[in-house]
C-alpha cells in the first residue's frame, strides 16, 4: 500500500508543475490591472506604473515566472499584492473552515444519500423511489445561494436556534459546530442528491447479479444481501462519486462561505479575483489543485480497502 | 417535593439573573458592509467605499467637513486650530492644536507629521490622490506647530485638499516609516476609532480612543464586517445582529428595510452622477448628429422612475448637482425621439445605427445601462453590449475600447476637479496625464484653466457653468441620474448629528455617536 501511495504522489508532480504554469499564465490572460483595481479611478497613469513596478508587474513575465516557479517549489507563495498579507498565513487561516465544512458535507451526504439511495433501489418504482428520485431531483435543483437563503429565513430569522452570521468564535469549538450546522445541510442536501441517486443505480445493478440470485437461493438472510453482498459491491462507484464530488464540494463552497458569511478559501478566493490578486489567486489555485490531488489519492487508496482486487 | 422547590427557586434565581441590573446604553457598535474584504488602510491609497468608510473613523484632516455635510462653506478646523492666507491665496499657515495624540504609541502630532502627509499625499509613488497636489510648491514646518505652504497657483480650493477626505488625512510619520509597505494593515491616526485587529475576508476591529483630542468616544467597539451576500447582510440587520448596513440604490430595497421595526434608512449627499460619455473622436460619435440623437432619446425621468425616487434624481448638468460652479441651465436637451431619428438620418444613418460598447457587470450599473440601452433603440440606436466584470471594465474604459463609457462618480463639491478629471483634454484616456476624460474632451479647456486661477469667486462660477454649457453643447456626455448614499441604522443609534452627506461615503462616525 505503501508503495502504492507513494507511486501516486510522484505521478502527481508533472500535474502540480503544470497546474503551476497554467495558473501563472492564466492570471494574467485574464483581462484587468491589479494596479487599477487597488488605486481606482482617480490615479495617474505615473502612479499606476509606480505601483505596478512595486508590485514587479512591469518585468519581463519569463523573469515573473521563474521567481513564482522557484518560490513556490520552496513552498513559499509570495505576499498578497492587495494586502500585503503573507499568502500562505491567509490560506492557512481560511483552509481548515473549508475542510471542515467540506467533511461536514460530505458526511451529511453520505448518511442520507447511501441509505435512501438503497431503500430507493430495494423499492424499484414504488411510491418510495419516486419520492426518493423526486427529492433527489429538487437538491440538485436548488442552487446553494437558494437553499441555504431559506435555511436561514426558517432557522434564523424565523425561529431563532442559529445565527445568519456563520463567523465562529476562534478557539470556542462548541460555536464552531453551532455555525457549522446550516452551511453543512445546505452543502450536504446537494452532495445526497448526487449520492442517492449514483447508490440507487449501482444497487441495482448488484442486486440483478447472479451472485445475489445464488445467495438468495441458499436462503442467507435479506439482510445479509443487502449490505454485506450488495452495498459493499455497490460502494465502488459511489466512492468514486463522492471522490469526485469532493471537488464540486469545494468548489460549492464558495458561494456557501458567503451566503453564510464564513470564512473559507471560497471568500479568499472571490476576493482575490475581484482585486486581481495575482499572488493570492495563484496561491489559492495552487492549494485548491493539491487538495484535488490529495482526494483523488485518497479515493483510489479507498478502492483498494472496498475492493482488495483493485491494487492487485 | 423538596426537589420542585429547589428547582422553582433555581429557576426565579435565572429570571432575576437574566434581567440587566441597569439598562445601560450599548457600546458596540457592528457595521455590515457589502465587501469582501478591506483593501487599503493607508488613507492615501484607500479609493474604494469600503476603504474610504472606515478610514474616515480612523484619521483627520488638516480641517475638516462639519459632521453629516459636504459643505465647502462648513468647513471647520480639525487638526489645524486655525489658519490665514495670504490675499493671492498662495500662501497659507495652519497652525496647529497642541496635544494631539497619534493612536498607539506614536506620539504627539507634530508639523513634521503634516508635512510627511502631504508630501507623501502628493507624491505619486505613494499616492493615488497626487495629482490633486500638482500645484503645491513647497510644504515646510515652520516650527513644531505651524505648517507653511506655497502654491505655484492659486487652486479652486485649497482648504478641500487639505479636509478630511482622500490625500488631506494625516498619517504618523514614525508609523509609517516603522511599518514600510504594512503601514496598509497596521493603520495610525489621530481620529476617534483605533485599529486593533483584521482578520481576512471577515472583519475589522477598532476600539475607541481614548487619547482622541475632542474627547473619549462614546462607543468602546466598533466592528467593522464584511458582508457581500446581499441577502444575507439583509437577512442578519433583520435579526439584530448589525447595527448599521450598506444599503442598496434601488428604491424596492429602501422600502422593505423602511418597513422594518426598528429601522431607519439614511440617504445622504452626495450624489454619484452617472454620465454616458462619448467619445467624440470614435465612429460614428465623431459625428455631433450622432451624439446629439442620443442626447435626445435618452429619458431622464424615466431611468429615475426606474432606480427610484429616494435613491436618484435626474442628472441637472455634467456634473453633479449642489457643487460650487455647478448650473442647471447648461442647455440639457429633453427627450425627443423624432428629433433623434431626424438627427440620425441627416447624419446618414436613416436605418439607424449600432455601437458596440463594454459596460460592467455590476448589477446596478447594468441594470441601468439596459434601460438607457431600450430608450436609444426606440430611436433606432442600438448598443451591442459586451458585458465583462468590474476589473476588466476598468482596465478597458482606459484603453479607449470602449466608445461610449458609462461611469458614475462623486468628487469633492467644487466644479474644477469633476471639469479637470473628465473633461479637460490633459486628462483624456492613455495620455500620460490621464485621468478619467473617456469622451475626448477638449472645448471647454480654457473656461476650465482659466478658472482655476480666477480669484473672483462670481467669476470663477461664470467659467464653469460656460465650461459646463461647451460640454452639453459639443455632447461629450448626455447626464443620466445622480444615486445617492444608501445606508440604514438600527433606531437605538445616534450619530451624533444630522447625516445630510459624507464625502467618505459612508456615516462618519464620531465621538459623538452612541446608543440611545
Amino acid at each position: 500500500m505503501i508503495g502504492f501511495i507513494i507511486r501516486r504522489l510522484l505521478a502527481s508532480i508533472p500535474t502540480l508543475l503544470a497546474v503551476l504554469t497554467l495558473v501563472f499564465l492564466l492570471v494574467r490572460v485574464v483581462p484587468g490591472d491589479p494596479a487599477i483595481a487597488i488605486l481606482g479611478d482617480r490615479a495617474t497613469p505615473e502612479t499606476l506604473a509606480a505601483l505596478r513596478a512595486e508590485l514587479g508587474l512591469d518585468r519581463w513575465i519569463g523573469a515573473q515566472y521563474l521567481e513564482f516557479l522557484g518560490h513556490a517549489l520552496r513552498g513559499d507563495l509570495g505576499t498578497s499584492m492587495v494586502t500585503h498579507r503573507a499568502v500562505w498565513t491567509e490560506i492557512s487561516e481560511a483552509l481548515p473552515h473549508t475542510i471542515v465544512l467540506t467533511l461536514a458535507a460530505m458526511v451529511i451526504g453520505c448518511l442520507i444519500g447511501i441509505p435512501a439511495g438503497v431503500w430507493a433501489a430495494l423499492h424499484r418504482n414504488g411510491a418510495i423511489d419516486v419520492l426518493t428520485r423526486l427529492l433527489s431531483l429538487l437538491g440538485l435543483s436548488f442552487p446553494v445561494f437558494v437553499s441555504g437563503i431559506f435555511l436561514l429565513i426558517v432557522f434564523a430569522l424565523q425561529l431563532h436556534l442559529f445565527p445568519v452570521i456563520g463567523n465562529p468564535r476562534p478557539g470556542d469549538w462548541i460555536d464552531g459546530l453551532h455555525k457549522l450546522v446550516l452551511p453543512a445541510i445546505t452543502l450536504g442536501i446537494v452532495m445526497a442528491a448526487y449520492v442517492v441517486r449514483v447508490t440507487r443505480s449501482s444497487m441495482l445493478q448488484v442486486l440483478g447479479e447472479d451472485y445475489i440470485r445464488t445467495a438468495r437461493a441458499k436462503g442467507v438472510p435479506r439482510r445479509s444481501i443487502i449490505w454485506r453482498h450488495g452495498l459493499s459491491n455497490a460502494l465502488i462507484p459511489v466512492v468514486t462519486v463522492v471522490g469526485l464530488y469532493v471537488g464540486i464540494l469545494i468548489g460549492n463552497s464558495v458561494l456557501t462561505e458567503i451566503v453564510f458569511n464564513r470564512p473559507g478559501l471560497g471568500k479568499v478566493i472571490v476576493s482575490a479575483l475581484t482585486q486581481r490578486d495575482y499572488t493570492m489567486l495563484q496561491g489559492m489555485m495552487v492549494i485548491y489543485c493539491f487538495l484535488i490531488v490529495v482526494v483523488n489519492l485518497i479515493t483510489d487508496i479507498s478502492y483498494g480497502l472496498i475492493d482488495p482486487r483493485v491494487k492487485q | 417535593m423538596t426537589l420542585r422547590i429547589t428547582l422553582s427557586a433555581a429557576l426565579a434565581a435565572a429570571a432575576l439573573l437574566a434581567i440587566p441590573a441597569s439598562a445601560a446604553p450599548k457600546t458596540d457598535l457592528r457595521v455590515g458592509m457589502a465587501a469582501q474584504d478591506v483593501g487599503q488602510l493607508d488613507p492615501h491609497r484607500a479609493v474604494s467605499t469600503i476603504d474610504r468608510t472606515v478610514v474616515a473613523w480612523i484619521y483627520n484632516g488638516l480641517v475638516r467637513f462639519k459632521p453629516g455635510t459636504m459643505d465647502p462653506k462648513q468647513i471647520e478646523p480639525d487638526l489645524a486650530e486655525k489658519w490665514e492666507s495670504s490675499s493671492d491665496k498662495l500662501d497659507w499657515t495652519f497652525h496647529l492644536r497642541h496635544g494631539v495624540k497619534f493612536h498607539g504609541d506614536f506620539g504627539e502630532l507634530t508639523a513634521d507629521d503634516v508635512v510627511f502627509s502631504l508630501k507623501r499625499a502628493s507624491d505619486a509613488k505613494t499616492s493615488a490622490f497626487s495629482a490633486d497636489f500638482a500645484a503645491f510648491k513647497t510644504i515646510e514646518a515652520t516650527d513644531p506647530y505651524t505648517v507653511h505652504i506655497v502654491l505655484a497657483r492659486q487652486v479652486p480650493s485649497l482648504l478641500g485638499l487639505v479636509t478630511n477626505y482622500s490625500g488631506g488625512y494625516i498619517v504618523s510619520r514614525k508609523a509609517v516609516e516603522k511599518y514600510g509597505a504594512d503601514f496598509t494593515r497596521n493603520p495610525v491616526g489621530t481620529g476617534p476609532f483605533a485599529f486593533v485587529s483584521d482578520t481576512p475576508n471577515q472583519s475589522l476591529e477598532l476600539a475607541a480612543f481614548d487619547g482622541y483630542f475632542r474627547g473619549k468616544p462614546k462607543l468602546e467597539h466598533v466592528s467593522y464586517r464584511y458582508i457581500p451576500s446581499d441577502s444575507s447582510r439583509d437577512l442578519a440587520f433583520q435579526n439584530g445582529e448589525i447595527d448599521l448596513i450598506y444599503g442598496k440604490q434601488d428604491q424596492a430595497w429602501i422600502n422593505r428595510i423602511r418597513a422594518l421595526p426598528n429601522s431607519v434608512v439614511d440617504v445622504f449627499e452626495p450624489g454619484e452622477l452617472a454620465n454616458l460619455n462619448l467619445n467624440i473622436t470614435a465612429k460614428p460619435l465623431d459625428d455631433l448628429r450622432v451624439r446629439q440623437a442620443i442626447a435626445y432619446a435618452v429619458n431622464r425621468p424615466e431611468l429615475v422612475k426606474w432606480q427610484g425616487a429616494d435613491t436618484a434624481r435626474p442628472g441637472q448638468s455634467v456634473i453633479p448637482a449642489g457643487y460650487l460652479g455647478s448650473s442647471g441651465d447648461v442647455g440639457l436637451v429633453n427627450t425627443d425621439i423624432a428629433k433623434a431619428k431626424a438627427l440620425l438620418k441627416d447624419a446618414g444613418y436613416p436605418d439607424g445605427v449600432t455601437i458596440k460598447i463594454i459596460h460592467t457587470q455590476l448589477p446596478q450599473m447594468l441594470g441601468s445601462m439596459q434601460v438607457v440601452q431600450a430608450q436609444l433603440r426606440k430611436a433606432g440606436i442600438t448598443l451591442d453590449i459586451q458585458v465583462v466584470d468590474h476589473a476588466t471594465f476598468h482596465q478597458q474604459i482606459r484603453k479607449d475600447l470602449s466608445p461610449i463609457v458609462y461611469y458614475a462618480a462623486a468628487r469633492f463639491p467644487v466644479a474644477d476637479i469633476y471639469l479637470t478629471q473628465f473633461f479637460h483634454s490633459a486628462s483624456i484616456v492613455g495620455k500620460p496625464t490621464a485621468v478619467t476624460n473617456f469622451s475626448h474632451c477638449d472645448v471647454a479647456d480654457k473656461e476650465i484653466d482659466a478658472a482655476k486661477t480666477e480669484t473672483d469667486t462670481e467669476k470663477q462660477v461664470g467659467l464653469w457653468v460656460e465650461a459646463q454649457k461647451k460640454i452639453v453643447a459639443a455632447v461629450c456626455a448626455v447626464p443620466l441620474g445622480e444615486a445617492l448614499q444608501i445606508w440604514a441604522h438600527r433606531t437605538d443609534l445616534d450619530y451624533g448629528y444630522e447625516l445630510k452627506a459624507s464625502l467618505s461615503l459612508g456615516p462618519l462616525l464620531t465621538e459623538a455617536t452612541h446608543f440611545k
